[in-house]
C-alpha cells in the first residue's frame, strides 16, 4: 500500500491505546467489584454501565462529582488510586498524538501523500523540472502563462518554501528528494503517459548526466532536456538518449559568429527568441582588430571555435595555467590575471578592437571590464553575466554587449517546451545562409513590421474544425494562400507571413501560396495577435471558412448535410 | 519463538473464548450469563483489536475487519443491557438480543482465529 502516513499513525498509536484500555478496564472493573451504600444506607454494588461512567468522567479530568451515590472509604480509595492511574494515562495518550501531529516524518508523510494525489490527479501534460532555481523559476513562470502545468523536484526544503510563496496561476507541485534515489522519479509521475518532458540544467554536467539517464531508463518516451557545458558529456547524454542537450556557450558562440558573418540570421535568431527584429548597436561587433578573451574555460573554448570560423585575430588570457595548458598547439594563451594592468597590456589592449570577459566570475568580468576600458576607452566590450541578480551592476557599468548565460538557457527551453516548431525553424535557418536570411527579414518588415510575433498551430479537428471537415468533406485542394485572407475582404491580405510548415518527416520552410492544406500538417506563422485571431476563425468557424473561400454567405456541401439530413 | 506472536496469539484466542463463555446458556435467561465475562471479553477484544492495528499485510486487514466486527458486536450488547436495566426494563426480547448479539461476536472471532491459525500454518516454522 501507499499510504504510509496512516499506519504510521496507527503504529505509534498502540501503546498509548494499551495503556488507555488497561488503565480504564482495572478502574471499571474495582468500581463495580467494591461494594458501596446507597443513600438509605443499604450496600449495593455499582453496575458496569456506572463504573464506565464514572471513570469516564473522571479519566479525562472533567470530574462530575461522585454518581449515583456518595462513595464509602474503601471506593474512595480505589478511586484516589484510579485517578493517577487514568489521569496519567489519559494525559500520555494525548500527549502522544499532539507529538505525533507535530512529527517531522509525519508531516513529510503527509506532504508526500498529497504530492502523489495531485500527481495522479493530473490529467493534462505535464513537464518534469529537477532543482529549483532562477531558471527553472524562470521557466515555470513562462509556462503557467501558457497554460502548461510544470511539477518541481528539488533536494532543499526551503527552496520548496519559496515556490510556495510564488503565486502561480496553476498549482505547481513540488516534492522533497534527492534525484538520486530512483523512487522520487516515480512519484513526481515520470511514468505517467501525460508527462511530456524531464528538464535538468544543473551546472553540474555529472548531476545533467544522471538525471537524464535515470530519466530515459524509466520511461523511455519521455523527452529529456538537459543542460551539458562540455564535450564528453555531451557525447555521453546523446549516446544515452537524451533528446535535447543544450550548451549555453554554444548558442553564444554562435551568436558571436552570426553578429560577425551574418547578421540577418542573427536578426532572424534573437527575434525568435524574443527581441525585435532589428540590429542594435549591441549586435554590431567591430569587424576587424584583435579580439581578447578573458578566460579559457568553457566558453572560452566554445569562442574560440566561433571567432576562428569567423576569421578574427584573438588572443586568450586565462588565469589558471591547467587550463591554459589545455589549449591545442598554436593558440595564443596568456596565463595570469585577467584584470592585472600588467598582463592586459601584454595582450594589446591599446591596440584591441574588441574584449570579451567571459570567466564564471560576475565581479572579475566587471573589473576586467573597467581595467581595459580604463586604457583603451574606445575598445567594444562584452561581458558574460552568470547570475541574474547581477543585471543592476551590470546595466550600471555601460558595457556593450552583456550576455546572460540564464536568460538564454531560459529562453531556449521554454522555446523547446512550448513552442517546438520554432526551436526547429531556429535550426532549418541556419542551413540556408545569410541571403535566405536577408529575403525572409525584408519580407517580415515588409509584411508585417519591426515586431512581428510567432503563432504555431496544428491543421485538426481541434483546433481547425471547419477546415478539416471541409476538406474531408468535399475533397478539393485549399491552398495556404486561404489564410492570408482577411475576414472583413477575402480580396484582401493579412499581414500574415507563414514561415515553416511540417507534414510528419516533410518540412516546408516558406511554403508557396498555392501549396495545399493538409489534415495534419504543424504550421509556424508570423504576424500580430489580431491576425492571428482571424486564422483560427477562418480554420475553426464554418462561416467564416466560406465566405473566405469563395466570397459570398454560402453553405458548404457539409453545412447542408448537418443541417437537412443527408446532403439534399 | 516470536514473542509479539505469542502475546497476539494470546489475546485473540483469550478473545473466542471470553467470548464463547460469555454466548454459553439458555438465550433467554440472563442469570446463565455472566456480566463480569461480558466486560472481559470486551476489553480483551480491543486489546486484540489494538495488536492488529497497523499490520499492512492483506491478511492483517482482514483480520483487523473481524476484530473490528467483533468489537462492535459485543459493544451492541453491552449497551442493550445498559438500555434494558435502566431505560426500557429487561424483557426477554432484550435478552436474546444481548446474547444474540454476542453470538454474532462469536462468529466474527472465530473467523479470527482460524484466519491466524492458517497464517502460523502457512508459515512452516
Amino acid at each position: 500500500m501507499r499510504n504510509n502516513s496512516l499506519y504510521l499513525i496507527i503504529k505509534r498509536m498502540r501503546t498509548p491505546m494499551y495503556v488507555l484500555i488497561a488503565t480504564f478496564s482495572i478502574s471499571i472493573l474495582g468500581m463495580v467489584l467494591i461494594p458501596g451504600m446507597d443513600d438509605k444506607g443499604n450496600p449495593y454494588h455499582l453496575s458496569f454501565f456506572d463504573a464506565f461512567y464514572f471513570v469516564s468522567y473522571m479519566a479525562t479530568t472533567i470530574g462530575f462529582g461522585e454518581s449515583p451515590y456518595d462513595f464509602t472509604y474503601p471506593q474512595k480509595l480505589w478511586v484516589g488510586f484510579c485517578i493517577y492511574l487514568t489521569v496519567i494515562g489519559w494525559l500520555y495518550a494525548i500527549g502522544s498524538i499532539i507529538t505525533l501531529v507535530q512529527d517531522k516524518v509525519l508531516a513529510a508523510q503527509i506532504a508526500l501523500a498529497q504530492f502523489q494525489r495531485k500527481i495522479k490527479k493530473m490529467d493534462e501534460p505535464f513537464i518534469i523540472f529537477v532543482g529549483y532555481n532562477s531558471m527553472t523559476k524562470a521557466i515555470i513562470d513562462r509556462l503557467t502563462n501558457e497554460g502548461i502545468h510544470s511539477v518541481v523536484i528539488e533536494k532543499e526544503e526551503e527552496k520548496i518554501k519559496m515556490l510556495a510563496l510564488e503565486n502561480y496561476t496553476i498549482e505547481v507541485p513540488a516534492l522533497v528528494g534527492d534525484i538520486r534515489d530512483p523512487n522520487v522519479f516515480r512519484t513526481a509521475g515520470i511514468h505517467k503517459h501525460n508527462c511530456r518532458a524531464v528538464v535538468s540544467l544543473f551546472n553540474d554536467d555529472v548531476m545533467n548526466l544522471h538525471v537524464a539517464l535515470s530519466a530515459k531508463l524509466m520511461n523511455k518516451h519521455v523527452t529529456v532536456i538537459v543542460e551539458a557545458t562540455e564535450d564528453e558529456y555531451a557525447q555521453n547524454l546523446k549516446t544515452i538518449g537524451a533528446d535535447i542537450v543544450e550548451n549555453p556557450f554554444k548558442i553564444v558562440a554562435k551568436r558571436i559568429y552570426l553578429s560577425l558573418k551574418s547578421p540577418s540570421l542573427l536578426m532572424l535568431e534573437q527575434w525568435i527568441y524574443g527581441d525585435p527584429l532589428v540590429l542594435r548597436k549591441k549586435d554590431k561587433l567591430p569587424k576587424e582588430g584583435k579580439y581578447i578573451v578573458c578566460g579559457y574555460g568553457r566558453m572560452g573554448t566554445a569562442l574560440e571555435v566561433g571567432l576562428k570560423r569567423a576569421g578574427i585575430d584573438y588572443i586568450f588570457i586565462e588565469a589558471s595555467p591547467k587550463k591554459a595548458a589545455k589549449a591545442k598547439r598554436g593558440e595564443k594563451v596568456i596565463v595570469g590575471d585577467a584584470d592585472d594592468k600588467k598582463i592586459l597590456l601584454k595582450a594589446d589592449v591599446q591596440e584591441a578592437s574588441c574584449i570579451i570577459a567571459a570567466t564564471k566570475d560576475d565581479l572579475l568580468n566587471l573589473s576586467i571590464i573597467m581595467a581595459a576600458k580604463r586604457i583603451n576607452p574606445d575598445i567594444y566590450t562584452v561581458a558574460r553575466e552568470n547570475r541574474i541578480n547581477d543585471a543592476i551592476v551590470f546595466k550600471a557599468a555601460r558595457i556593450d554587449r552583456v550576455i546572460t548565460i540564464e536568460t538564454l538557457m531560459v529562453k531556449k527551453t521554454y522555446n523547446i517546451i512550448a513552442r517546438p516548431l520554432v526551436d526547429r525553424f531556429i535550426r532549418l535557418m541556419m542551413y540556408r545562409g545569410e541571403e535566405w536570411a536577408k529575403k525572409v527579414v525584408s519580407m517580415l518588415k515588409e509584411c508585417i513590421g519591426n515586431n512581428p510575433e510567432t503563432f504555431e498551430t496544428l491543421i485538426d479537428e481541434d483546433h481547425a474544425f471547419a477546415l478539416v471537415n471541409h476538406l474531408r468533406e468535399s475533397g478539393e485542394e485549399i491552398p495556404y494562400e486561404t489564410l492570408y485572407r482577411r475576414r472583413d475582404d477575402y480580396k484582401k491580405r493579412n499581414r500574415l507571413l507563414i514561415l515553416y510548415v511540417r507534414r510528419g518527416e516533410e518540412e516546408i520552410l516558406l511554403p508557396d501560396d498555392s501549396f495545399p492544406i493538409k489534415i495534419g500538417d504543424e504550421v509556424l506563422m508570423a504576424g500580430s495577435k489580431e491576425v492571428f485571431e482571424d486564422v483560427e476563425y477562418i480554420m475553426e468557424n464554418i462561416n467564416e471558412l466560406c465566405y473566405v473561400l469563395s466570397g459570398k454567405e454560402c453553405q458548404l456541401s457539409f453545412v447542408g448535410k448537418y443541417m437537412f439530413g443527408d446532403g439534399r | 519463538m516470536n514473542l509479539e506472536k505469542v502475546i497476539s496469539g494470546f489475546f485473540i484466542i483469550l478473545a473466542l473464548t471470553l467470548n464463547f463463555g460469555f454466548f454459553y446458556g439458555d438465550p433467554t435467561v440472563l442469570e446463565q450469563h455472566n456480566r463480569y465475562e461480558l466486560f472481559a471479553a470486551i476489553v480483551v477484544n480491543l486489546i486484540a483489536t489494538i495488536y492488529k492495528l497497523g499490520d499492512k499485510t492483506h491478511l492483517g486487514a482482514v483480520l483487523l475487519a473481524t476484530s473490528l466486527v467483533a468489537d462492535i458486536q459485543l459493544i451492541a450488547a453491552a449497551s442493550v443491557w445498559a438500555l434494558g436495566e435502566y431505560v426500557t426494563g429487561l424483557s426477554t426480547e432484550m435478552v436474546t438480543a444481548i446474547i444474540s448479539l454476542s453470538g454474532g461476536a462469536l462468529l466474527a472471532n472465530i473467523v479470527s482465529v482460524v484466519l491466524f491459525t492458517g497464517d502460523v500454518l502457512k508459515s512452516k516454522r
